[in-house]
């Protein structure tokens, strides 16, 4: 066991001596942390803005999205090509008649890739630091949203290593990589908008209303006249497209399933107080089916003199509570299909090879 | 002592029999069968295209042969790989190094990954150094190695777990004069320490001072020692030069002899055997020609690949 694990940790060891010590990985970082301080600082002068009593809570959501969103934009180059790369440069092979062994080889590149998408973390860490330190973050909050944003750089980085032993070329690995990330992050969001405007439903609105033309004065309180008379009922008809049976597919956002992991605070008048919260509460939203009856009596409102019957305004924090999670979800496809890659990678890059895909070498 | 193999053992070291290997429609590999044992040079020969690194892959663990059957130091290269990369070295025709390491990270590394400890691996790494003769380069990266100088990190990376069979793929293309006197010299040694070596080369005469054994494969298929045996025997060419080469024209007609060709360094005739030879010799020096050179044209392994490769059966050269 421990000579297996020297073995992988001299096969980490081997790549991130390639790639940290490498121009282009400092580069990054340094755009990274001068990035993420930029928007730490605007977000920081916007805050009086926004007013409220938890405003750091906000910042702090904010950056770990921009991290979440530089990191899966980056990731991507730092593992797409790890095998594959080698394999072009010819340092494949003469590592696999080591006694490494195809998954020491491919799990070692993931780990290293994964450690290396993390070092753009620790980039913003000050940042991070920062907002934290200024309050307003709840432990459970900070944990949670660390952890899943730690665990989703590692899926992109699993996919990408696995890709690039996957597929013979560099160049097609690193675009397939890009490609699943986007297809997540946004592919997601056009199915969800496409599918919720594919499937409509017709609601049917009645309408009761207050005759103002008759009944006297208007009481100066309420509005309504002394004599209240009812008009006849009027009743709508129209289309309103049915997210609710497409929200699914929104659980398959990484940026979805950071806002849904990580609890929220909603202040008293229900309304979430950080970016997590507000993303999670517009995704739970969408799980309630529309009313297809809808009856607006104002009419019966105004006979008992109470407004806020007309009312049936639900808050964020009321929505959230009466919907199910879904970030676990989630996240389990982004493990099932991170651990597919890894699979397949290790399968690809066993020696002695097999079958070989058409226009690949060995050495 | 830096190149002692773990355990040399006696008798075949490679055994290969029946092996085939195809990408597709393309037979790179279609019968090979050949032995090579402890302590000696054994040449891998044939033309371009002709299988020789495909088989090597074999060899090495990459590749799974189709059919047939290999032992590397006694086991099987598809069952259990491992105990074959434990006794095994294997040199590529691809220079691939890890760019941004020195030389002598690489060898390190390379030993870490053959499941040395730290401290074994610099040492091994500091004698490979000294062995293939990059100690002004040790510290730098070997992205500034010249193509000979990465083709020596690639041989010391081969014998860093003192390998008891030792695969090498071209090893001498790029390197100058100098350093293919050492690879001889280091390979020879080698092979007298009991390792049996495998030398795959286009540079025949190198590979005729080196190896002990060869075999020839053509389009896939070693050639029958029974082939190669009559081959050998065959007529070839040798080149005679004299000082007077008028009077060696005139002798060699009255002998009987026509010449074949000519050349800056002399005559050439084809003669059948090295009896023959000696016998033409004797009766030139006796009829006066002052004979300053008397010799094969080509080494015996370029005769016998290009006897080979011509598929000329020996009786019809003759």
């Amino acid at each position: 066991m421990t000579r297996y694990l020297d073995t992988l940790g001299t096969i980490i060891l081997l790549e991130l001596r390639q790639r940290i010590r490498s121009a282009a990985w400092i580069v990054l970082v340094i755009v990274v942390f001068v990035l993420v301080g930029v928007v730490t600082a605007m977000l920081w002068a916007s805050i009086s803005a926004f007013g409220g009593d938890a405003e750091t809570a906000g910042v702090y959501s904010t950056i770990i999205f921009f991290v979440l969103l530089v990191g899966t934009l980056v990731t991507p180059a730092i593992s797409g090509g790890a095998v594959n790369g080698d394999r072009d440069a010819g340092t494949l092979a003469t590592t696999q008649v080591t006694l490494a062994s195809a998954p020491q080889i491919v799990l070692g590149k993931f780990l290293a890739a994964w450690t290396v998408a993390l070092t753009f973390l620790l980039a913003s860490l000050p940042f991070l630091v920062f907002s934290v330190v200024a309050g307003g973050v709840r432990l459970d909050t900070l944990l949670a949203s660390l952890g899943v944003l730690v665990l989703e750089l590692g899926i992109v980085a699993a996919i990408g290593v696995g890709l690039s032993a996957l597929m013979s070329r560099a160049l097609f690995s690193v675009v397939t990589t890009y490609l699943t990330v986007a297809a997540l992050s946004i592919g997601t969001l056009i199915a969800f908008t496409l599918g919720g405007l594919a499937f409509q439903s017709e609601v049917r609105s009645t309408y009761i209303g207050v005759d103002y033309s008759v009944g006297g004065e208007f009481d100066p309180q309420t509005g309504f006249p002394e004599q209240v008379e009812c008009l006849p009922p009027e009743t709508y008809e129209y289309l309103v497209p049915r997210f609710d049976y497409v929200w699914g597919i929104l659980a398959a956002n990484p940026y979805v399933v950071l806002a849904d992991a990580a609890p929220t605070t909603f202040d008293s008048n229900g309304n979430p107080q950080d970016l997590f919260g507000t993303i999670a509460t517009g995704v739970r939203a969408a799980q309630l089916a529309p009313e297809l009856e809808m009856v607006t009596d104002e009419c019966a409102a105004a006979l008992a003199g109470d407004l806020d019957l007309l009312n049936d305004y639900e808050t964020p924090q009321e929505v959230f509570e009466r919907t199910v999670p879904s970030w676990f979800v989630g996240l389990l496809l982004h493990l099932l299909l991170a651990a597919l890659a890894l699979g397949g990678g290790i399968a690809r890059t066993r020696t002695p090879a097999g079958r070989l895909p058409k226009g690949s070498r060995v050495a | 002592m830096t190149a002692t193999p773990a355990h040399a053992s006696s008798g075949a070291a490679i055994e290969v029999q029946g092996v085939a290997r195809s990408f597709g429609d393309v037979h790179a590999v279609r019968d090979a069968s050949f032995t090579a044992h402890a302590g000696s040079v054994t040449a891998l020969i044939g033309p371009n295209g002709s299988g020789k690194t495909t088989l090597m892959l074999v060899l090495a663990t990459l590749l799974a042969p189709d059919a047939g059957t290999v032992r590397i130091a006694g086991a099987d290269p598809v069952r259990d790989a491992r105990a074959v990369r434990q006794r095994m070295g294997w040199m590529p025709d691809v220079l691939g190094s890890w760019a941004t390491l020195s030389v002598r990270q690489t060898l390190e590394m390379t030993g870490r990954l053959y499941e040395l400890t730290p401290v074994q691996s610099r040492e091994r790494a500091r004698e490979l150094i000294e062995l293939v003769g990059l100690e002004s380069l040790a510290d730098q990266p070997t992205r500034v190695l010249s193509r000979g100088q990465k083709q020596r990190l690639s041989l010391a990376r081969a014998l860093v777990h003192r390998p008891e069979v030792l695969l090498l793929d071209e090893p001498a293309s790029g390197l100058d004069p100098a350093a293919r006197v050492d690879l001889r010299v280091l390979v020879r040694r080698l092979a007298a320490e009991g390792v049996a070596v495998l030398v795959s080369s286009h540079v025949l005469a190198e590979l005729d001072e080196m190896a002990d054994a060869a075999v020839y494969l053509d389009q896939g298929v070693t050639a029958s020692a029974e082939r190669i045996e009559s081959s050998r025997a065959g007529a070839r060419q040798w080149r005679i030069r004299a000082v007077d080469p008028a009077a060696l024209s005139a002798a060699l007609a009255s002998e009987g002899f026509e010449s074949v060709g000519q050349d800056h360094l002399g005559t050439l005739v084809s003669v059948a055997s090295e009896t023959d030879a000696a016998a033409l010799l004797a009766r030139l020096v006796s009829a006066g020609v002052a004979v300053s050179a008397f010799g094969p044209a080509v080494g015996d392994l370029e005769h016998t690949f290009l006897d080979l490769a011509r598929g000329e059966r020996p009786e019809e050269a003759r």
